[in-house]
């Protein structure tokens, strides 16, 4: 997947067929014109880069809880090795602002994914996700992570795992927060410039390509 | 331009020439005329735009909703369908709230438009692609449709002419389905390119060519070479990538004999009943809404195919009671868009190397020209003309890694080789996808807006079903695995190569436009932009369009210093 493609994620909505707008809607947008506001943000300048480590900071969509259990469950997608994790990329709060303004549909599918990891916990452990020891975290994440493959053996069919949907949702949304963060840019190698010279290509000779 | 032209009102004038739109072929349209020394007035109905306004070199981290920016949700539902229209740039879109459109139930269309000097030259794939007569002929080739009333021979030199001036980049294969053009140096392939290249020339014979785009590999006309950062659709600091602002429409301006007009949303080409010629075109203005008249003694409409018909469809008079130009009641028919959806992706595994954050970006990838149904291949017996592949094979991070923790982090930088081909199909021009006007939806500035009716028919479908397959096929030559097939035939309008609805033609019975571009039925009003296609070809069609839009100028020229226009 590429990067782009990572960002854009979950954004694409289905298609739209007549706009009728409401007049009302519609006259707004003028009055943004008249007043020559036609520039994206980013096109204005502005930066947003430091908004999420705002002292102060409050969740807009999360309560305690589903915030709390996504720091750690963050922290446990993407830890720190020698380089930071996600929960020191924020990615808690940037899901959270995503998600403050997203449609029902997307609010209520994460909703739902963190809700089936804690009643997967309350199930095998009798606690929720966050309170769990680090082993038991790690070993119902795996759990999850892996779905059980098919058995040869038995004939058994590889079943659609619901877990193993809940999980991915979840991650994709992490991962997505992380590697679009600076920390993330970081984490991918990128030095911090725009050109690095012409592309190179191939320079292997003819028939060694690998 | 001289002060004195510069001070006079705009409105007092009698223009020669009446551009509407700016983009590829407006730019080009307004270049030609003035350097002539036409006196042009070029309209758009949009804003300026400048330099100030590019983010290329924005990381996405600085963007406060990385590109799920509710705003661009909220007023541009179907811009967003394309993957151009982004947090960084969504206001070059149109608003979709104030330009509205319909379709019919179960016939959805994505429309995608940008209002704003330069139109979708800003933020265009820029591929560029000649046609042949396999294509310009096509009609007689297989007995489907009708062919265009020009050929390869009248268009090549004008493909020279473009061609030169904006700066393609291209390899020259001597391919019987796609004519080599004035080549810029090519961009590199990578490793898996060539791979796939050798792979399926030995295997099956067919073409693997690097993409043809304009982009400048070296210094040009100046502007400078590329820098290889990515992101073309943001803007260019470098002005690498061809858009008419800073080229064209530059030019035009420079020339001393063109006014450009930003803010003009034009309504309708007004006519002289006496002569039944155009007198001029009407415009609102986009900020304040006042309606203003302009006066030309041609109107030259480059609005984008579906926005010039609808001009002409708007433009109803008396005698002229369907729409101008609409005699033949071919107006507003025969729509296209390149079918997409078809192709195939999976890993080459055994390459060597890792994902490279800093690795110069090539805003370019590889090209299969088409390769069913040519003079050689012979007749497929599921369809008729063909489909061209874009594609691109490279080492990149592995966001699709299983697993987490520290495997999964591991793993993402550790990259995967992928290697993908996506099908683009002609679409055939077919009388029952079509625009209208209505009647009962009107724009912000109170213009009727467009009812666009179209579907993919049996024969793209097949296309994109063989698309897939050969994909696969040429995928699995390569060495690649995992290779997954996808076999869709995406919603019109997803190419966003719209082509038709004032088709070309010698007989005015059954074409809007002459050989020329010249309305059969009003002498002084020109359409030259992708609307006057008689096929779709399945090449990417901007360097086709602005050519023959070239062609039309040096025709319209001509007859400005015979009188007779």
């Amino acid at each position: 997947m590429k990067r782009r493609e990572l960002l854009r994620a979950g954004a694409l909505a289905g298609a739209v067929a007549a706009l009728r707008p409401p007049v009302g809607q519609v006259q707004s947008q003028t009055q943004n014109q008249a007043q020559g506001q036609e520039l994206t943000p980013a096109q204005s300048g502005v930066d947003a880069s430091n908004d999420l480590a705002a002292p102060g900071w409050k969740p807009r969509f999360f309560d305690e809880h589903q915030n709390e259990t996504l720091i750690v469950l963050s922290d446990l997608i993407i830890p720190a090795t020698d380089t930071p994790g996600a929960k020191e990329a924020l990615a808690n709060r940037y899901i959270d602002l995503v998600l403050a303004a997203e449609k029902p549909e997307g609010q209520k599918a994460f909703l739902n994914s963190l809700s089936y990891l804690d009643g997967e916990s309350m199930r095998r452990y009798k606690a929720a996700f966050r309170y769990l020891k680090r082993q038991d975290q790690d070993d119902l994440l795996h759990a999850l992570a892996y779905p059980k493959a098919g058995s040869g053996w038995t004939g058994e069919a590889a079943s659609a795992d619901v877990g193993h949907t809940h999980f991915e949702l979840l991650k994709q949304r992490i991962a997505g927060a992380y590697y679009s963060s600076a920390i993330g840019e970081k984490e991918l190698g990128w030095d911090g410039a725009f050109a690095h010279g012409p592309y190179k290509g191939c320079d292997h000779a003819e028939g060694n390509h690998q | 331009m001289s002060g004195l032209y510069m001070l006079q009102d705009p409105l007092a004038q009698t223009y020669d020439v009446i551009v509407v739109g700016s983009g590829a072929t407006g730019g080009w349209a307004a270049k030609q005329t003035a350097e002539a020394g036409l006196k042009v007035a070029l309209l758009e109905a949009g804003r300026a735009v400048s330099p100030k306004e590019f983010t290329e070199h924005m990381p996405a981290y600085k963007l406060k909703y990385r590109d799920h920016s509710p705003e661009i949700a909220r007023t541009r539902p179907v811009q967003k369908q394309c993957y151009a229209c982004m947090e960084y740039n969504y206001e070059w879109f149109v608003n979709d709230l104030e330009n509205p459109y319909s379709t019919p139930q179960g016939k959805p269309f994505t429309w995608q438009r940008l209002r704003i000097l330069g139109g979708r030259s800003l933020v265009w794939g820029r591929q560029s692609y000649r046609m042949s007569d396999n294509d310009f002929k096509a009609a007689s080739r297989d007995g489907y449709g009708d062919d265009w009333p020009i050929s390869y021979a009248d268009v090549a030199p004008y493909y020279d002419l473009v061609e030169k001036y904006v700066g393609i980049t291209g390899a020259a294969e001597g391919n019987e389905m796609l004519p080599d053009g004035q080549f810029l140096p090519p961009m590199k392939m990578s490793c898996g390119e060539i791979l796939l290249r050798d792979r399926v020339k030995a295997k099956f014979g067919r073409t693997v060519t690097i993409g043809r785009a304009a982009v400048l590999t070296q210094n040009h006309n100046g502007r400078l070479g590329c820098h290889y950062c990515g992101p073309c659709e943001r803007g260019c600091s470098t002005f690498s990538y061809f858009s008419s602002p800073f080229t064209t429409v530059k030019d035009a301006v420079a020339s001393g004999n063109c006014t450009l007009i930003t803010n003009a949303v034009v309504s309708h080409v007004d006519m002289d009943n006496a002569t039944n010629k155009a007198r001029g075109v009407t415009y609102v203005d986009r900020l304040t809404r006042k309606v203003k008249e302009l006066r030309g003694k041609s109107v030259i409409l480059c609005a984008q195919a579906l926005e010039s018909t609808r001009i002409l469809l708007n433009s109803s008079t008396r005698e002229h009671p369907n729409g101008l130009g609409n005699s033949s009641g071919a107006l507003g028919h025969y729509l296209m868009d390149h079918v997409v959806g078809g192709g195939a992706y999976g890993k080459l595994a055994d390459m060597k190397g890792k994902a490279d954050a800093n690795e110069p970006r090539r805003p370019n990838g590889i090209y299969v020209p088409r390769f069913r149904n040519t003079p050689t291949s012979g007749k497929h017996s599921r369809f008729i003309r063909g489909y061209g592949f874009q594609g691109g094979a490279d080492m990149d991070f592995n966001f699709a890694a299983e697993g987490y923790g520290t495997t999964f982090k591991n793993a993402v930088k550790e990259g995967a080789y992928q290697v993908s081909l996506g099908g683009f199909g002609e679409s055939l021009a077919r009388w029952d996808n079509y625009v209208e006007i209505d009647k009962d939806l009107k724009d912000a500035w109170g213009i009727p807006a467009l009812r666009i009716s179209m579907t993919h028919g049996d024969n793209e479908a097949a296309l994109m079903e063989d698309a897939a397959a050969t994909a696969a096929e040429m995928l699995e030559a390569t060495g690649a695995k995992d290779i997954h097939l996808q076999t869709n035939v995406e919603m019109p309008g997803m190419a966003i190569h719209e082509l038709g609805t004032a088709r070309m033609g010698t007989d005015p019975k059954k074409s809007v436009v002459n050989p020329f571009n010249q309305t059969h039925d009003v002498k002084n009003v020109f359409v030259m932009d992708g609307a006057t296609f008689v096929s779709s070809a399945c090449q990417n069609p901007t360097l086709s369009m602005m050519a023959i839009t070239v062609r039309a100028c040096a025709n319209l020229i001509d007859r400005f210093h015979k009188n007779d226009v």
